[in-house]
């Protein structure tokens, strides 16, 4: 698949190019082509290299406030020039009561401070691939088991033969409350053992364990872009629990797939958020 | 061994006695300090014998290498200066934030003029659309210049003016306002930023190449070292370095590499380092890590007595005190939770205390989002009144010197700002290593080293990264009237219908004369905006002779 080529421009007089600067290189890393115009730069000056340089998408920074009046300009200039199907996306000092306006006049997305730069390539990746109707499915396969899920009547009763016998070294307990259930870890090569014990009668362990007995509950596949994973699924026929994902244990975004279509096995797709930033 | 431990306690008991002497004439703020227990607060805590190892290192405030402090009393004698930047809209706007803020205990001015004023250009040129009294106030010519100073005393009030490429233009603006005042260019003082190297480095408001920008910087130091002399020629800025992302030393290392480079400038443009270095000032980013930091200024200090001494043999000892304001980290406030920047900015201004700053700028908590209003501004004045009155901690000189941790970064720190230096000084200087492009990849890549970590998570930003808040309440921001660059326009449109055309061309083609040459350009510029010649008509006069600089 071919590169995708950004300019991320400077227009007016600001000097500061710190956030230019980091998202050109968090875009290079990301697998883009970027060109970077360097400081005050006209809004002719912007599109006349977006244009020279036939790039899919533009990054406009500005933080001295002059954003309502620049912004607008370049997107006004792309499609005089009949090159209106650059994506045009800005960042910056922006206050929140401008960005309606910005949307109004053709800035596809505003991302203010503190935005991480993986969202920011994230979504113009999306925009130039749904421009050139380019399948978005996703090929990858999810990348390892993650855990394998168990259902116990009691973690107490559960854990020595696990800690005493297999010699497997507890990680974390934690209730997710949300699920109705209590959950230990146990850490086991690249994946774990996730022992599930029930809270209260109305939890789906409960009732898991009341119609099967303990023993093997589900198995989680670690995979990002769940919620793509989930929209392609859902396409294609598969039955969700999950449509789009929730908050699982340790903060992880998980879903689960129906067994209905999964030849009786509960699968869990989870995508682990790093410890630290939770 | 014994006399020279009698020589340090005499040494001592002479310090002692010069600052009795001094407080005679200059008295503590009270009689005595004491904790809220009744201890005796003491002026200067120190080791109870002072050996050499000490006194090379720390030695007395007031007193070489100035580690401790510039003043043997600090913030006893006199609180620093509480010096907001401020400025928006037109020179009216402004003026009334000025008057406003002097009325709320501010004791210095700091102006922010607009980006156009900046970078040279007036406000009807096309490249100033959309920028027009947005980062700070419009100043076409001495009309606007005299209605932002309207009803300010200038010779009780100091006034710094945040102004690099044009600030002969400005500082001569000044001048002439108060003459018109009555009050002689000998009486006014301030600053100007006036560090074009950094502007390369890091900040971006350039306008001619390095080598007329030195001259007219060099041209400044001349001028003020015999007709303005209480103005601080230059404000060696480490602010915008820290800001676009560099370490503390890396902050520390290229801001005192800049300060050289001017230096030898003057010193080849003919002067002698005792008549320009008292004038020097430096301005440091207040950051997160609250010792760091301290050691950092402490650092500084003793890293430029050293150097001056040292490299270029200053005698006076005003030559190798380094004074510096300070402003806390803008790049550390956060667009979420706003309100928790309060509490960034109280750390980091009290770090700034504790390293000894001369004067401080403290942010308000909503300027990730937009200018201050006036609320988050007082907010922000505030924070520093209450580390000043309610704290306690200005009632003793350098408070954490001596302890093991802060005096062992503070050597650390200087160990690698003097590596920093060695390796600009073998690439030919700061001049030629900001031609190279090195400073600027070493801030760059700095900072792309900090934004992976916040996005991994590996360094917390609350509220940004950790503790999060959904829907955050959306706060009341202030807003740049949107007719201002019409109105701004308009009134550049009567002046020039107003004024006398055949002085502002005569007075034009005498600076590109003087431009050609190599006479002082101080007096031409004088000359000009006195004559209402604009910064646009100045600055374009000037960008035909220099040249324009277009980066790297």
């Amino acid at each position: 698949m071919k590169k995708i080529r950004v300019l991320i421009a400077k227009p007016g007089l600001d000097g500061h190019d710190r956030g230019a600067l980091v998202i050109a290189q968090a875009l290079r890393d990301y697998g883009m082509e970027v060109i970077y115009t360097g400081l005050r730069q006209t809004p002719q000056q912007i599109v006349a290299a977006a244009i020279q340089e036939d790039v899919d998408a533009i990054g406009l920074s500005c933080l001295s406030g002059a954003h309502n009046e620049l912004f607008p300009e370049i997107v006004s200039l792309l499609e005089q020039r009949e090159a209106g199907d650059i994506i045009v996306v800005g960042g910056g000092v922006i206050p929140w009561e401008d960005i309606p306006f910005l949307e109004s006049k053709g800035i596809q997305k505003v991302f203010t401070p503190g935005t991480p730069t993986k969202d920011t390539a994230i979504f113009i990746e999306k925009a130039v691939y749904e421009r050139d109707g380019i399948d978005q499915s996703v090929k990858e396969p999810p990348k390892k088991i993650d855990h394998i899920g168990i259902a116990v009547s009691s973690l107490e009763e559960a854990l020595p033969f696990y800690v005493n016998q297999l010699h497997l070294k507890l990680e974390a307990i934690e209730e997710v409350v949300s699920e109705g259930v209590k959950v230990a870890f146990l850490k086991i090569g690249e994946s774990r053992i996730e022992l599930l014990e029930p809270i209260g009668d109305s939890s789906p362990i409960a009732t898991f364990i009341s119609k099967r007995g303990e023993g093997i509950h589900h198995i989680a596949l670690a995979a990002d872009q769940i919620e793509d994973r989930l929209r392609e699924l859902s396409k294609n026929g598969v039955k969700l629990i999950h449509e789009t994902p929730v908050k699982g244990a340790g903060g992880a975004n998980i879903a689960f797939l129906h067994p209905k279509s999964a030849g009786g096995v509960l699968y869990e797709l989870c995508s682990k958020v790093t410890k630290e930033a939770e | 061994m014994t006399t020279e431990k009698k020589d340090f306690q005499t040494q001592f008991e002479e310090w002692k006695a010069l600052t009795e002497k001094l407080i005679e004439k200059f008295p503590e703020k009270k009689e005595a300090f004491k904790t809220s227990s009744g201890i005796d607060i003491a002026r200067l805590g120190h080791p109870e014998s002072l050996d050499e190892d000490y006194m090379e290192k720390l030695g007395l405030p007031g007193q070489y290498p100035y580690t401790r402090g510039i003043q043997p009393t600090m913030y006893r004698g006199r609180t620093w200066t509480m010096r907001q930047y401020a400025g928006f809209g037109s020179a009216e706007e402004t003026n009334r934030r000025f008057r406003y803020l002097l009325e709320q205990g501010q004791t210095g001015l700091s102006v922010a003029f607009d980006l156009p004023t900046q970078i040279g250009y007036d406000s009807d040129d096309l490249m100033a659309k959309g920028e027009v009294g947005k980062v700070g106030v419009a100043i076409d010519s001495l009309d606007d210049m005299e209605a932002l100073l309207r009803d300010i005393p200038l010779d009780k009030v100091s006034t710094s003016m945040t102004i690099n490429a044009p600030a002969s233009v400005l500082l001569a603006m000044y001048i002439v306002v108060a003459e018109k005042q009555g009050v002689s260019q000998a009486q006014i003082s301030g600053t100007i930023q006036n560090d074009i190297l950094k502007e390369y480095i890091a900040r971006g408001t350039y306008i001619f190449p390095p080598k007329p920008s030195m001259r007219l910087i060099t041209d400044i130091f001349a001028y003020c070292a015999e007709h303005v002399p209480r103005w601080n020629t230059i404000s060696i800025s480490g602010y915008h370095i820290r800001e676009a992302g560099s370490t503390a030393a890396q902050e520390l290392a290229f801001t005192i590499a800049n300060g050289i480079a001017y230096v030898d400038a003057a010193i080849e443009a003919g002067l002698k380092v005792d008549d320009f270095a008292p004038r020097l000032a430096f301005f440091f980013n207040g950051h997160n890590q609250f010792l760091e930091e301290v050691a950092k200024f402490r650092a500084a200090r003793r890293i430029w007595a050293k150097i001056m001494k040292e490299r270029y043999g200053a005698k006076k000892p005003k030559s190798l005190q380094l004074r510096f304001h300070t402003q806390v980290a803008g790049s550390t406030l956060t667009a979420q939770q706003p309100d928790n920047n309060i509490v960034r900015v109280t750390i980091q201004a009290l770090a700034a205390v504790l390293g000894g700053t001369q004067s401080l700028h403290t942010n308000a908590k909503d300027e990730a989002l937009a200018l201050p209003t006036e609320d988050s501004a007082r907010i922000a004045l505030r924070t520093q009144q209450i580390i000043a009155n309610e704290s306690g901690v200005t009632d003793t000189v350098d408070p954490l010197g001596g302890s093991y941790f802060i005096e062992n970064l503070t050597d650390q720190l200087e160990g690698y700002v003097f590596e920093y230096i060695r390796k600009i000084d073998d690439m030919g200087g700061a001049v030629s290593a900001v031609e190279q492009g090195y400073m600027q990849r070493e801030i760059h890549q700095a900072a792309y080293e900090t934004q992976k970590k916040i996005e991994s998570g590996e360094e917390v930003v609350v509220g940004m990264n950790r503790y999060k808040l959904e829907d955050e309440p959306k706060p009341e921001l202030h807003r740049i009237d949107p007719e201002l660059q019409r109105k701004q326009i308009e009134k550049l449109e009567t002046l020039r219908s107003k004024r006398d055309q055949r002085r502002v061309s005569a007075r034009l083609e005498e600076l590109r004369a003087g431009s050609k040459g190599t006479s002082n350009l101080m007096p031409l510029i004088i000359n000009c905006v006195r004559d209402y010649c604009t910064v646009g008509e100045i600055c374009g006069i000037l960008r035909e002779e220099f040249g324009e600089y277009t980066g790297i």
